[in-house]
């Protein structure tokens, strides 16, 4: 019985420590080439067989997730059958608003990009993991994104590019616990404020504001764009949710919601822009 | 293992690796998604014992890696423990009763999500402790219990020929296993 049990301790020794080794070797960059070369390499791979499986099991993934919220569709049904009268009476005056506010996109079209060229992109995935919060966006390196590229959507910013294949690319979402991004508020020439994710879906929490600043709700914060930022400035972030200074707190306490609404994001545009740009 | 068996259990790990970034992602309960992956390590413990268990759980886990945005090797390096430690739990038991499979899948499961967020706030991402782990242990548990007795078929499919380790396995599933 000894000798039975040796070898797959062994074998689970092993196992962890090459584990262990390629988790430090990634992180410590030597193996980073390797590694996002074979996710790149996999993802360009799969990209095909994810759209055309989607494109056969996406009507049962829907199904299914229809059943687990059967409550909520059918509520939604009624509320969607009442709109449907009201919209239809809607519908022509709709088709003249329609013009106008292709006309408008085309004048605004995102104001504080300037003369930032932009690829747009369609999410594709909304996070691989529920220990992230990331998008997956169907542009990539042959498209002209490339790492470290900030990416925007309706409202203001959305994230920044952590891994880039030939057709796909990783957008790690403001929110994301990782994420950190260097801001500027109030009067001109603005104060500095760091916005760090917290979360999926959770407000951002600001770093560097001092206590018992006049904050008002819905103030807006855009990016400084410092020499050396991973964001080129004036794109705006997130609006002022709620703020207070604790009795013995240096810094205030500031709740922020992003200016994008990220849980709902269906096309965002990558500005192909570095910080050495 | 001979190549025809390293073909079926590539078939097997691919088929699951389908499933979970098509299916399964769109799949959201309570904005979390299910992870079909972990029940790979599971099952083979189950099946193949210890050692196959950690070796299948590595190997898989890092094919679950390059799809994920944390760590590459957390998911191989959690793998190996949980096939490790399934094998180990179950090695004393009927393989062949009906109940095994969901409640390790259950147990497992929780266990996994909870070393993966505890480890990979260890190796500098915090951050992945402060999601909705709960709610993340409990989805991913409960759909793992109840895929798992399919889980169970495929893999019994996958290791035919190469789950030895001092335990008859041809009869894996459908007789006696000691």
């Amino acid at each position: 019985m000894p000798r039975r049990s040796r070898r797959p301790r062994t074998t689970l020794v092993i196992l962890v420590l090459a584990a262990i080794t390629i988790i430090t070797l990634d992180a410590r960059g030597g193996l980073h080439v390797v590694t996002s070369g074979v996710r790149s390499v996999a993802s360009d791979a799969f990209a095909p067989v994810r759209s055309g499986v989607n494109a056969v099991v996406e009507p049962i993934g829907s199904f299914l997730a229809g059943s687990v919220h059967y409550g909520a569709v059918r509520e939604q049904n009624q509320k969607l059958q009442a709109e449907i009268a009201q919209l239809k009476l809607e519908q022509a005056a709709a088709a003249q608003q329609t013009q106008s506010l292709k006309q408008l996109s085309a004048l605004l079209n995102l104001p504080y990009l300037g003369n930032l060229q932009t690829v747009p992109a369609e999410v594709t995935d909304f996070g691989t993991s529920d220990f992230a919060a990331t998008i997956d966006i169907d542009v990539g390196r042959a498209d002209g994104v490339q790492l470290n590229m900030p990416v925007v959507g309706l409202g203001g910013l959305v994230g920044l590019v952590v891994a880039v294949s030939h057709h796909t690319a990783t957008v790690r979402l403001i929110t994301d616990g990782q994420s950190a991004v260097g801001t500027t508020y109030g009067p001109a020439p603005g104060s500095l404020a760091v916005l760090n994710g917290t979360g999926s879906g959770k407000p951002l929490s600001a770093d560097l504001v001092p206590s018992n600043t006049p904050l008002t709700d819905g103030e807006v914060f855009s990016t400084s764009g410092l020499p050396g930022a991973l964001f080129p400035p004036g794109i705006p972030v997130a609006t002022v949710k709620a703020s207070h200074t604790g009795s013995s707190a240096s810094q205030e306490s500031v709740s922020l919601q992003p200016l994008a609404d990220l849980s709902h994001l269906r096309y965002v545009s990558v500005i192909l822009w570095g910080p050495s740009a | 293992m001979t190549p025809r068996d390293a073909a079926r259990l590539t078939l097997v790990v691919l088929g699951f690796v389908v499933l979970q970034q098509t299916v399964m992602l769109d799949l959201r309960i309570g904005g979390v998604h299910p992870d079909i992956m972990v029940l790979l390590p599971i099952v083979a413990g189950i099946i193949g014992g210890p050692s196959r268990g950690a070796t299948i759980g590595f190997g898989t886990g890092l094919v679950a890696d390059l799809f994920l945005p944390t760590p590459f090797g957390l998911s191989a390096l959690v793998g190996c423990l949980l096939g490790f430690g399934v094998g180990l739990a179950t090695v004393a038991l009927d393989r062949t009763a009906w109940w095994l499979a969901p409640v390790a899948a259950l147990g497992g499961s929780a266990l996994y999500e909870l070393t993966y967020g505890a480890l990979g706030s260890v190796l500098g991402q915090p951050q992945m402790l402060h999601v909705a782990l709960a709610r993340i242990v409990v989805v991913v548990s409960v759909t793992n219990a109840v895929l798992a007795w399919p889980a169970m078929k495929a893999m019994v499919w996958g290791m035919a020929r190469s789950s030895t380790e001092g335990m008859p396995t041809s009869d894996v599933g459908v007789g006696a296993a000691r």
